[in-house]
């Protein structure tokens, strides 16, 4: 049984390593630029086909094909950025509706270039560390978690470091105050919607091994990065990593001792207990006077 | 003088560890113009929205009618003829004149939601229409009746206002700020409107940030300074009373 | 145009359209008999919709709403044996019903919180579908549903007959819906979406208000999904999922929800796209993918829908103006 609880405790760190990284770059998009990006999902499915169509069916080394996959996406975001968002600036709502056209023109494009049928990729590693008697992290497990930290901490050092990173935590406090400042909105989004992107798809990119991916892979994704970034509190980029943590615990959890359908049930209701008793999320602001 | 219709009694608002108000009190006596007063910061906003149901009190009470209110939502308040107004031009823009006005009618409705679908509800309609006909030729808009809101000149739409809340029956009103941003003539045309309203029936109250404005329309006018009451009385008493000066000076200095 | 008296061309338009709508059918195959089924049904469903929205908040359930009728109408047929008309009904009340509940969590929240909390609420509904077997049938739903009883020699299992069923159930929802809109609460309605507070300030409950365009357009989604489901004789969990969704909002954001008129325009003009345009030429799996474009564009170059381009039409037919009326946000909405 404890062997059980530590299996179950190694998945969730797994799930909730990948989850971060896609949770926090919907947080960075609407934080910097005050836009649900329903499309998230499709960008992660994204990334997992660059894996797909670079290393499983070209051959390229597996970390080569992840980078570009972070690469490949992240332009993708920034082609969302230009043609959709910018000019949808000042209607949120507008914003929401195009990222679902740019969602189903994903997808679509994912069935007619690979088909709807999952796409088998071979493992880069089959070997694994046993941590003790059954328990076992794969290596490609541990790759995620690793990489999903590495970038983690790129990306905060970025924020806290740098020019770039200080105009872009500026923006997501206050838009207007950010561009008196003289900070260059159309740049600050760019950058934020290439970031934001590129984390969902290289998140996609690591895990297409070990999840098989689907056009249709996207859905279950942003269903579960709203949950996070409910509970989270919006525009929370801490707040999100702490929530994917909660989430996958809770998720990992519940589908190991009960069901997966139950898992989901349970995730949602969470997020709407949260949305009903405290709307701006566990970690969000107080309220304001 | 007569009871107070409504009573502010030791009122105590706090935002985290701020006080915005402390400990108030004052009463407003029915059938007057009570004007609430005070520098920037000084609370009266605050009190106003705790007065309308927007925040509760922390501690204390408002008593109108000889009730409790405290705590009780806008909505509730306006059923018993407790009414507010917004600052600047806040008004169903997208709406004709006639519209705003009917919606402030609404607690006059007496059909069911299911007369009302049906069409039934037409005699009443008919009978709101008028009185809303009524109201709009009261404040000069007769004819912008059909006109959208947001056409309106900007002390047209500072009318229209205070006719949406009329309509909704008051027997106290409170007005939010009702002279800012409104030349001298507005100002004066305000001034009168306020007056004609009061000779309906109506007791007003009115947060103003620009003393002087008021000074010819209250008959009673309570200042605060620093969330608490700096002094009461006619605005003859309280234009001469050195506190009222000082605050105004200081603050007046703070702004510089 | 004076009140109280109709343009007489409005009455010619509408006997022609009446016209249009019973002789369609002949000059339809039997696919195409089906899609127009499809599409009436789908007329109401995005009608609806818009009445949801009239008070600002855009639901992302409504789909799930339907398919809360669907299922409750199947379950009372088909389980406790219940006439398919009454069971349709009964249908229609559930999805209201379920509505009212949801409304004390949903409705506080607002705006993206609303949109979220609503996609939330659905999708627990539809996990539940798919987690209990019984009665929902778990993820292979249910089949086997009866159908609509015939009446004398009319067989309510050909798409003509049901094809007039739903014309003319559809058409009595729309005129009811029509005149919720026209009527004081759709005035109120308008209020609550342009400034709540200021609506509170005169005694407008808005909960209540929200609440009641929740629960009417819910009703009335159940209806929809109560005639889908007698039709086709089979559900799902995931008929009803998101990308259905996803649809309604292309159709009420492509026609425009400014109009009652606008949404119409939406389903009707892309279901024919859809059905004339894109099958002959034979795009099958493209389609989610032309849909996109389509929604996109429609955001980007007609922000204000199809609607926006009638009031131009009738500018350039007519050079008359004829003065606003009634409810006027929907008349111009900016």
């Amino acid at each position: 049984m404890s062997d059980l609880i530590l299996q179950t405790i190694v998945n969730a760190v797994y799930a909730a390593s990948y989850m971060s990284l896609i949770a926090v770059g919907l947080v960075l998009i609407f934080g910097v630029m005050g836009v649900i990006n329903f499309a998230h999902g499709e960008l992660y499915m994204a990334g997992a086909y660059v894996v797909v169509a670079l290393y499983a069916e070209s051959g390229m080394p597996f970390l080569v094909a992840v980078v570009l996959g972070l690469v490949f996406v992240g332009l993708l975001g920034l082609l969302m950025e230009i043609s959709l968002f910018r000019p949808l600036r000042d209607n949120p709502l507008g914003g929401l509706i195009a990222s679902i056209g740019f969602l189903l023109i994903l997808q679509t494009t994912a069935v007619l270039g690979f088909g709807v049928r999952m796409a088998h990729i071979p493992p880069p590693t089959q070997e694994k560390i046993e941590l003790l008697n059954g328990v076992v992290l794969t290596h490609q497990r541990l790759l995620v978690i690793i990489a999903s930290v590495a970038l983690l901490s790129l990306l905060y050092l970025f924020l806290h470091r740098t020019k770039y990173g200080w105009a872009m935590r500026a923006c997501a406090q206050d838009r207007e105050a950010a561009a008196l400042q003289g900070i260059s909105l159309s740049q600050v989004s760019r950058l934020a919607m290439f970031i934001g992107a590129g984390l969902a798809g290289v998140a996609g990119a690591l895990t297409a091994p070990l999840v098989s991916p689907t056009p249709y892979m996207g859905h279950s994704v942003i269903v579960t990065a709203f949950i996070i970034i409910i509970v989270g509190g919006i525009g929370q980029l801490e707040g999100a990593i702490v929530a994917a943590i909660l989430y996958a615990f809770v998720h990992t959890f519940v589908t190991t001792f009960f069901d997966g359908v139950i898992a989901d049930i349970t995730g949602l209701l969470l997020m709407l207990m949260v949305l009903v008793i405290k709307p701006t999320g566990l970690f969000g602001a107080k309220d304001r006077v | 003088m007569s009871q107070a219709i409504l009573e502010v009694r030791d009122l105590t608002r706090t935002f985290g560890g701020l006080t915005a108000v402390n400990r108030l009190n004052f009463s407003v006596s029915p059938g007057s113009v009570h004007g609430l007063i005070g520098p920037n910061g000084a609370g009266k906003t605050t009190t106003f929205n705790v007065i309308s149901g927007f925040y509760a009190p922390t501690t204390g009470q408002v008593i109108y009618q000889g009730k409790n209110v405290s705590g009780m939502t806008t909505v509730s308040l306006a059923r018993i003829g407790l009414i507010r107004t917004f600052q600047g031009t806040t008004l169903f823009k997208e709406f004709t004149v006639l519209d705003n006005v009917k919606i402030g009618f609404h607690g006059s409705v007496r059909s069911t939601l299911i007369a009302q679908v049906l069409g039934a509800d037409r005699e009443e309609l008919a009978a709101i229409e008028k009185q809303a006909d009524e109201l709009i030729e009261f404040f000069g808009l007769a004819d912008l009746r059909n006109e959208l809101a947001a056409n309106l000149s900007h002390g047209h739409q500072r009318a229209l206002g205070i006719a949406v809340a009329l309509a909704a029956q008051p027997k106290v009103l409170l007005l939010d700020e009702p002279f800012t941003g409104m030349n001298p003539e507005e100002t004066s045309r305000m001034m009168t409107l306020v007056r004609s309203v009061r000779d309906r029936g109506v007791t007003i109250m009115l947060v103003e940030h620009d003393m002087h404005a008021i000074m010819g329309l209250c008959d009673k006018i309570t200042v605060m300074n620093f969330g608490s009451l700096l002094t009461e009385g006619t605005p003859q008493q309280v234009r001469t009373n050195p506190k009222v000066i000082e605050a105004y000076l200081g603050s007046a200095i703070d702004a510089a | 145009m004076s009140r109280g008296k109709v343009n007489p061309w409005l009455w010619v338009a509408g006997i022609v359209l009446l016209a249009t709508l019973i002789a369609l059918p002949f000059g339809l195959s039997f696919s195409q008999r089906e899609v127009a089924v499809l599409l009436v049904i789908n007329v109401l469903l995005v009608s609806s919709y818009r009445l949801m929205t009239l008070t600002g908040e855009w639901s992302l359930g409504h789909v799930v709403i339907m398919g809360v009728g669907a299922y409750a109408s199947a379950l009372f047929s088909k389980r406790l044996g219940v006439p398919v008309p009454i069971s349709m009904l009964l249908g229609a009340v559930t999805a209201g019903a379920v509505a009212a509940l949801l409304s004390f969590p949903l409705f506080r929240m607002k705006g993206f919180y609303f949109l979220i909390g609503s996609f939330a609420a659905g999708e627990v509904i539809r996990l539940i579908w798919k987690y209990f077997t019984n009665p929902f049938g778990g993820p292979k739903g249910l089949k086997l549903i009866p159908g609509f009883p015939d009446i004398g020699p009319i067989s309510f299992f050909e798409p003509l007959p049901y094809y007039y069923l739903c014309l003319i159930v559809v058409g009595m929802s729309l005129f009811f819906l029509y005149r919720i809109e026209r009527s004081r609460i759709g005035l109120t309605f308008h209020a609550i979406h342009w400034q709540d507070k200021l609506a509170e300030s005169v005694g407008v409950n808005t909960f209540s208000y929200r609440m009641l365009a929740f629960v009417l357009a819910s009703t009335f989604a159940g209806l929809c999904g109560a005639l889908y489901v007698h039709y086709i004789g089979t559900i799902n969990p995931n008929r009803f999922d998101v990308e259905e969704m996803v649809f309604v909002l292309i159709w009420a954001i492509v026609g425009g929800t400014a109009t009652f008129y606008g949404p119409i325009l939406g389903v009707v003009v892309l279901t024919v796209i859809n059905e004339v345009i894109l099958r002959a030429l034979g795009f099958d799996t493209a389609r989610p993918m032309i849909y996109g474009f389509i929604l996109i564009a429609s955001v980007l170059f007609l922000p204000n829908g199809l609607e926006s381009l009638v009031p131009k039409l009738q500018a350039w037919r007519t050079s008359r103006r004829t003065a606003p009326e009634g409810t006027p946000a929907s008349e111009e909405k900016a």
